[in-house]
C-alpha cells in the first residue's frame, strides 16, 4: 500500500471514529505538479487527499486561526519534519495545545514521500534531535557564504536591490506559521510604529522587523521564500538568523514544546551584561 | 502587403526612439525578477516570456506615490503638490492582457474625478503590444472576453511573423501612428505571414458567472466560505494584478512636516475597510474574497460595463496556496442551477 492510500485510510478512520473533527492535508492543484491545502471533514471526502513529493507546503499555520481548537476537539494535519517543529514552537508559545494535534507525518526524499512513525509531536523528538545534530542546511549555507564573501558595501547594495523589489504584499508573513500575531506590528496604526509605504526604506523596516521576529523561530520550511512574488531570497535572511541562534545559544527552533523562545529568555550565566 | 519590423532592426528602432526623446521600457530580468525596466538594447529585452512577473500597471500607478509635501506652521499649513513628471515613454513588448488592464482602469481613474497622477503618465506613454503566440496553463484571457491578440489598450500592435524574423506592425491610435512616423525607414513592406495566435482554452462561462453574481441570493451563499477556506489573506494576487487599483492615503512624517502618500491597498488584508470604531463590514477572509470577485465581475461591470480582469492569470500563477480567480469562477460556473 502506498503512503497516499495508507494516509487516506488513516484519515478516514480518524474522522469516522470521531478522534478528530478535521483533517488538514493536500489535494490536487491547478497544474499537475501543484498541491493545495484541503480541509477534510468526513470520511467519504478522504479520496481528495493527495500525498506525494509535491506536498511541500508547511500546513501548521492552519492550526492557529481563532476558534479552531477552542472546542477541545482534535485536528489531524499532514506535516513534514519542518512542520512538526513549528507545531512545537506554536505549543511552546501557547498558540496550540499539542494534545489536540494528530500529526500525519511524512518526509520527502529522493522524489518520494515516505511515512514517519508517530502521531504526537513528542513522538518525533528523536528525529528532530538527529536533525539538530546534522546542523542547518548545507545548501543554504553555501548560498549564504557567497554573501559573506562580499564587502559590507556590496552586501548592503545587494539587499538594497532585493528589498527595493518588495511590494509589502505580506505573503511572507501570511504564509508563515510563526507569524500568527492577530495584529502585526506593521498593521498597528495608533500609533503608526512602522510606515505602511512600500518604498525602499519602508521595505527595509518591514523585512528587518520580520527577520528579528523570526530569529530562533524559523524552521526553514521555505514557505515565505516560495510565496514572495518578487523573488527576494528570504531564505538567506532566516538562515542567517537561525545560524546565529544555533551558534550562540545552541538553539534549534522547534526542538520540543518546552523549548524557551530564544529572544524571550535570559540565562543567569549569560556573558553579556546588556540585554536588548 | 503590411509593414513589418525585423528583429535585426530593433536596435535601430530603439536608437531612433531615443533620438525622438522617448525612453523605452520592456520586459527584462533584473535582480531575479522579470518586470518592465528601461532598456538600451534589444538584447536587454526578454520578449519570449509568456508574461513578466510584474505588470506595467506599476509604471502608471506605483505601489507608493508622494502626493503632497506639507509643513504645519503656527497659523497655517504650507503644502506643495508633487506631480509626476510628464515622461515620453514607450512600453515595448506589452502583452495584450496587460495593455487591456490599462484600458480597463482608465474609466475608474477618470470617472467622478480625473486622477492626474494616472493620466499624466498615461498621456505620454505609448503602448506597443506583442500578440501572444504561446500561453501557459494559467492564461485565461479568452475566458474574460479578451484574446491573445486583443488590441484593447494598445497603441501599436505587433504580430509575430510565422518565419520568426520579426513582427507585422499595425498602428491603432494617433499616438501609435505618431510613433511609427519616427521610424519610417526602419519598417518595410512585406507579405510575410503572421504566426497564429496562442490557443488559450476557455475555462469558464463568464455569462453564467456574472448572472450568478448579480443574483442577490448569491451574496450570502455558503459557496464563499468553502472556496476561500485556504486563503491566507496576503496581497500577492491583488498587487500583481494589472487591474486592481485600491489605494490608501497615508501621511508619513512627524508632527510638523511630512509627505502625504498614495499607497496600494488590498481587499485581502484584514485591515481593509476596518472602521475607526473597530467594526469591519468584511471581517472574515471569505467576505473579503467575495468582495474581490464581486468587485471585478459584478460591481465594476455594472458601473463601467467591463470586467475588472484581463485574464493574465497572475493571481493563480503566484498564489502561495494555489487559489485565484480561475478556480473560483470555474466553480461558480459549475454550480448546480
Ligand atoms: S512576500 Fe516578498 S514582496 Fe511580499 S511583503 Fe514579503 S518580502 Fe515583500
Ligand atoms: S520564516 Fe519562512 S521559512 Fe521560516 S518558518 Fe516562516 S515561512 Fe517558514
Ligand atoms: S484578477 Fe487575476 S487573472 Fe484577472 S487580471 Fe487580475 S491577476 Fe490577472
Amino acid at each position: 500500500m502506498g503512503i497516499q492510500e495508507q494516509y487516506r485510510n488513516e484519515a478516514a478512520e480518524l474522522l469516522s471514529s470521531g478522534a478528530v473533527k478535521l483533517v488538514i492535508g493536500y489535494g490536487e492543484g491547478s497544474t499537475s505538479d501543484r498541491r493545495r491545502p484541503v480541509f477534510i471533514r468526513s470520511a467519504d471526502e478522504t479520496a481528495r487527499l493527495v500525498l506525494d513529493a509535491n506536498c511541500i507546503a508547511n500546513l501548521s499555520g492552519y492550526l492557529v486561526p481563532e476558534g479552531l481548537l477552542s472546542d477541545g476537539k482534535s485536528v489531524a494535519v499532514f506535516l513534514k519534519p519542518d512542520g512538526i517543529r513549528s507545531v512545537n514552537i506554536l505549543a511552546a508559545e501557547a498558540q496550540v495545545n499539542p494534545d489536540q494535534v494528530v500529526i500525519l507525518g511524512f518526509d520527502i526524499d529522493g522524489g518520494q514521500a515516505s511515512p514517519l512513525p508517530g502521531r504526537k509531536a513528542t513522538d518525533f523528538a528523536p528525529l528532530i534531535e538527529s536533525q539538530k545534530s546534522t546542523g542547518l542546511s548545507t545548501e543554504l549555507q553555501q548560498e549564504a557564504d557567497q554573501l559573506e564573501l562580499m564587502s559590507a558595501t556590496d552586501r548592503f547594495e545587494y539587499w538594497n536591490q532585493q528589498f527595493s523589489k518588495c511590494i509589502k504584499c505580506y505573503a511572507c508573513r501570511q504564509v508563515c506559521p510563526m507569524c500568527y500575531c492577530r495584529r502585526c506590528i506593521v498593521d498597528v496604526n495608533q500609533p503608526q510604529w512602522v510606515n505602511t509605504s512600500s518604498h525602499t526604506l519602508g521595505n527595509f523596516e518591514w523585512n528587518i522587523v520580520r527577520a528579528f521576529h523570526l530569529a530562533g523561530r524559523c524552521v526553514a520550511c521555505g514557505g515565505c521564500d516560495r510565496a514572495c512574488p518578487v523573488n527576494i531570497p528570504l531564505r538567506l535572511i532566516n538562515h542567517r538568523m537561525s545560524k546565529e541562534a544555533l551558534d550562540a545559544f545552541d538553539h534549534f527552533a522547534g526542538e520540543s514544546a518546552d523549548q524557551k523562545p530564544v529572544l524571550a529568555t535570559f540565562r543567569q550565566d549569560d556573558p553579556e551584561t546588556f540585554i536588548l | 502587403m503590411t509593414r513589418i519590423l525585423l528583429h535585426t532592426r530593433l536596435d535601430d528602432c530603439l536608437a531612433a526612439w531615443r533620438a525622438s526623446g522617448y525612453s523605452v521600457l520592456a520586459p527584462s530580468k533584473s535582480h531575479e525578477l522579470t518586470r518592465f525596466n528601461e532598456v538600451q538594447h534589444a538584447s536587454d529585452m526578454a520578449l519570449d516570456l509568456v508574461l513578466p512577473e510584474r505588470t506595467i500597471k506599476d509604471h502608471f500607478f506605483p505601489q507608493t506615490e508622494p502626493l503632497i509635501r506639507y509643513r504645519i506652521k503656527k497659523h497655517e499649513i504650507d503644502t506643495e503638490e508633487m506631480v509626476p513628471p510628464e515622461l515620453k515613454r514607450i512600453f515595448f513588448g506589452v502583452r495584450p492582457c496587460d495593455a487591456s488592464g490599462l484600458a480597463i482602469d482608465d474609466p475608474l481613474f477618470g470617472w467622478d474625478y480625473k486622477d492626474e497622477y494616472w493620466f499624466r503618465r498615461r498621456g505620454n506613454s505609448v503602448i506597443v503590444t506583442i500578440a501572444c503566440t504561446s500561453a501557459d496553463d494559467f492564461c485565461m484571457c479568452t475566458s474574460v472576453q479578451l484574446s491573445p491578440d486583443s488590441t484593447k489598450g494598445s497603441d501599436v500592435m505587433l504580430t509575430p511573423l510565422k518565419d520568426g524574423r520579426g513582427w507585422q506592425v499595425l498602428a491603432l491610435t494617433d499616438r501609435g501612428n505618431a510613433l511609427l512616423e519616427t521610424i519610417p525607414s526602419i519598417l518595410q513592406e512585406s507579405d510575410a505571414e503572421p504566426a497564429p495566435p496562442a490557443s488559450v482554452p476557455v475555462k469558464f462561462d463568464i455569462d453564467k458567472v456574472t448572472a450568478w453574481l448579480a443574483d442577490p441570493a448569491s451574496f450570502e451563499s455558503h459557496f464563499w466560505k468553502e472556496i476561500s477556506q485556504r486563503c491566507i489573506g496576503c496581497a500577492s494576487c491583488t498587487f500583481l494584478c494589472p487591474t486592481c487599483h485600491c489605494f490608501d492615503i497615508q501621511d508619513e512624517g512627524d508632527t510638523y512636516s511630512g509627505i502625504r502618500r498614495k499607497n496600494w491597498d488590498s481587499c485581502s488584508f484584514a485591515m481593509f475597510t476596518m472602521h475607526t470604531s473597530g467594526h469591519n463590514p468584511r471581517n472574515t477572509q471569505s467576505t473579503r474574497w467575495r468582495q474581490r470577485i464581486m468587485h471585478k465581475f459584478n460591481y465594476y461591470r455594472g458601473k463601467f460595463d467591463v470586467n475588472s480582469c484581463s485574464g493574465c492569470g497572475r493571481c493563480t500563477r503566484q498564489c502561495p496556496v494555489d487559489m485565484g480567480i480561475t478556480e473560483t469562477l470555474q466553480s461558480i460556473s459549475n454550480l448546480p442551477r
